[in-house]
């Protein structure tokens, strides 16, 4: 399951047409919406709107998911930003592995553990808007290539919930922090223009965080069960062939070997049942 | 992990972060300048990186980072009492390195420190000043190699040999560098130094081949002892932690076998034995966090303490020692 986060309408709308992500009405709060897989919330601007907005979701969205909860997750603020550096032309996405809130001078430094197609770089979150000449008149000192309003707030909040590797920024350079009138359609543009990027990082992603059910099989459960039964096991050895068949699968990969041997078994005396199980590690060891 | 089946994970050490103040240490430039691909992210403290909560210990080892910092005292740290002293006084510990880069399912760093990246204290002149003013009040044996493994990174930052030279410098210092590698060629070019004991974690190949993922093979190990006893180091077998698999008896007899056919015992400074133990929160953590072994199928205890081993730990220990005995007199053999 992937959460995203945006600061405006036209940040969200290219993503909420490549995914066909439907408005969910009952949400009163917040433009939210939703499709098979995904979450996108509009957050408005700021990074105290972004944190509202990150835990909202976070919070209202963990309960309903089904797949793994919140560990199965992931969640990635997309948006705009401004940079000074003319390097990076317009258009340009990043993955942000350092960000810094401007005015708390905290820093934030996300896991990046999976091959991915961007550039990164570091971002600093800024309470107001940053002007060129905020900049080069040294009113306003830089810490880092790219200049926001929501990361540092997104952050914090999704940390509260979630680990480090679940939590992504991505940033498409919007400007030379020199905007004089702002261009909706500017906007959606560079955030269309990363969209196959984006798809093939939010599937990298899938992955990473991608939780897996149970191993055993319905069928391996209840061949287990009928074990259980017919050796007269405690519930702390009951506990042990559970723990002892997932590692089994888990390690080897294969299917549970034949237990019908031991079905077949009728245990009068705990002891049997003691050697019984002794057997079963030895076959779930080395088999 | 079975993650590993549905993204790519980014190659080792593909991100070094590194602490302001540690840029300028040679040790930092020449760490560096091995990984000159890698993506450099500037930080202000260490922990800034390495504490951060909510980090995942298991998908951080499939693309673990670098980091490079300035270690602020205390440097030494006392010997903890469960491990062996082998007779000497002055039991302590330092750690010039925190983590490691091979991954064995038993390993005790697994959720000891909140992040599995490695940190590279660049300072280590700082470390060894420490050392000389610990020297004045006496002896010291010492272990730089504690929480990491030393010589296996001897490739990154060179600082087994470091320690030697060092210590063949010092009257009263005695040093134990301990490892799983097979990397003795990276010292190789160094003259033996006899206040250094080289010291070797060795188990049989059931074991290693299971349970201690990207470690060497016990072969490669053997080789590299060798190679090292025939240059004249001391050199130290720890059989430590045993680990029992099914037909332990037989597994672990052939394997003293095997280690003595290839290895001159009357060569081998000295040996320890240390049954699988651990602390019982270690322990539970461990669990947690690795469902992917069964490197803890065998029936443990909890013993008096709060220490989880085997339930036979003196029926193993006793086997072991035993069999050990048939190659090396007692006075060689601790633990
Ligand atoms: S070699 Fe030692 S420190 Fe490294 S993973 Fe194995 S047990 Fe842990």
């Amino acid at each position: 399951m992937i959460y995203i986060v945006t600061a405006l309408p036209c940040e969200a709308s290219p993503i909420v047409k490549k995914y066909d992500l439907k408005r969910d009405s009952a949400c009163r709060h917040f433009p939210l919406y939703r499709g098979d897989d995904m979450f996108l919330i509009v957050s408005g601007v700021g990074k105290m709107a972004s944190a509202i907005a990150t835990a909202y979701l976070i919070a209202q969205n963990v309960k309903l998911d089904g797949a793994g909860g919140e560990e199965g997750l992931a969640i990635i603020n997309i948006g705009v930003c401004g940079t000074l550096n003319q390097r990076y032309p317009i258009g340009t996405p990043l993955l942000i592995h350092k960000v810094i809130d401007h005015e708390t001078g905290k820093q934030y430094f996300p896991d990046i553990l999976i091959e991915h197609p961007f550039e990164e770089g570091s971002i600093e979150t800024h309470n107001d808007v940053v002007r060129r000449e905020d900049v080069l008149s040294g009113r306003v000192e830089l810490q880092a290539d790219l200049v926001d309003m929501e990361a540092s707030g997104f952050f914090q909040a999704a940390s509260r919930f979630l680990a480090l590797h679940q939590i992504y920024v991505i940033k498409v350079v919007g400007d030379y922090l020199d905007v004089v009138d702002f261009d909706r359609q500017r906007v959606a543009q560079c955030v269309s223009g990363v969209m196959d990027a984006l798809d093939g990082f939010i599937k990298q992603v899938e992955g990473l965080c991608r939780v897996e059910g149970d191993v055993l099989t319905q069928d391996e459960r209840l061949q287990l069960e009928r074990v259980k039964e017919s050796l007269r096991l405690t519930v702390t050895q009951s506990h042990q062939l559970m723990d002892m068949a997932r590692r089994y699968k888990l390690r080897t990969g294969r299917p549970l070997p034949d237990l019908s041997e031991f079905i077949q078994t009728r245990v009068k005396v705990k002891a049997e049942g003691r050697k019984a199980i002794e057997r079963i590690r030895k076959l779930f060891l080395y088999e | 992990m079975r993650e590993s089946e549905s993204c790519s994970f980014m190659s080792k050490f593909s991100h070094i972060y590194i602490e302001e103040r540690a840029a300028a240490y040679p040790v930092a430039q020449h760490v560096l300048s091995r990984f000159p691909g890698s993506i450099r992210v500037m930080i202000r403290h260490y922990k800034d990186v390495f504490n951060r909560p909510h980090q995942d210990f298991r998908r951080q080892k499939a693309s673990t980072k670098l980091i490079l910092a300035v270690k602020q005292e205390p440097f030494l740290y006392p010997g903890p009492e469960v491990c062996e002293d082998f007779g000497n006084q002055n039991f302590y510990y330092t750690s010039p390195v925190l983590n490691c880069i091979y991954d064995c399912d038993y390993c005790y760093l697994q959720g000891l420190y909140p992040s599995a990246n490695i940190v590279i204290f660049v300072n280590i002149e700082d470390f060894c000043k420490a050392v000389d003013r610990q020297l004045e009040s006496g002896p010291l044996y010492l272990c730089p190699s504690y929480d990491t493994d030393l010589l296996a990174l001897e490739g990154i930052v060179p600082y087994a040999s470091r320690w030697i030279e060092f210590a063949g410098t010092r009257q009263g210092l005695r040093i134990e560098l301990r490892t799983r590698s097979a990397n003795y060629s990276a010292i190789a070019d160094l003259n033996p130094v006899e206040q250094v004991i080289l010291a070797w974690s060795l188990s049989p190949h059931e074991v290693a081949r299971r349970y201690e993922r990207l470690a060497p093979s016990l072969k490669a190990r053997l080789t590299a002892i060798r190679a090292a006893l025939q240059d004249g180091w001391q050199v130290r077998l720890c059989f430590e932690p045993l680990i029992k698999v099914h037909n332990w008896q037989q597994v672990y007899r052939e394997f003293l076998d095997e280690v003595f056919s290839i290895i001159p015992a009357e060569r081998v400074f000295d040996t320890n034995i240390g049954v699988f133990r651990m602390s019982k929160e270690q322990f539970k953590r461990i669990s947690r966090l690795r469902s992917d072994t069964d490197v803890f199928a065998f029936p443990t205890v909890c013993r008096e303490g709060g220490v989880v081993t085997y339930e036979d730990e003196k029926e193993i220990r006793g086997f072991f020692y035993q069999n050990l005995n048939r190659y090396l007199p007692e006075e060689k053999i601790y633990g």
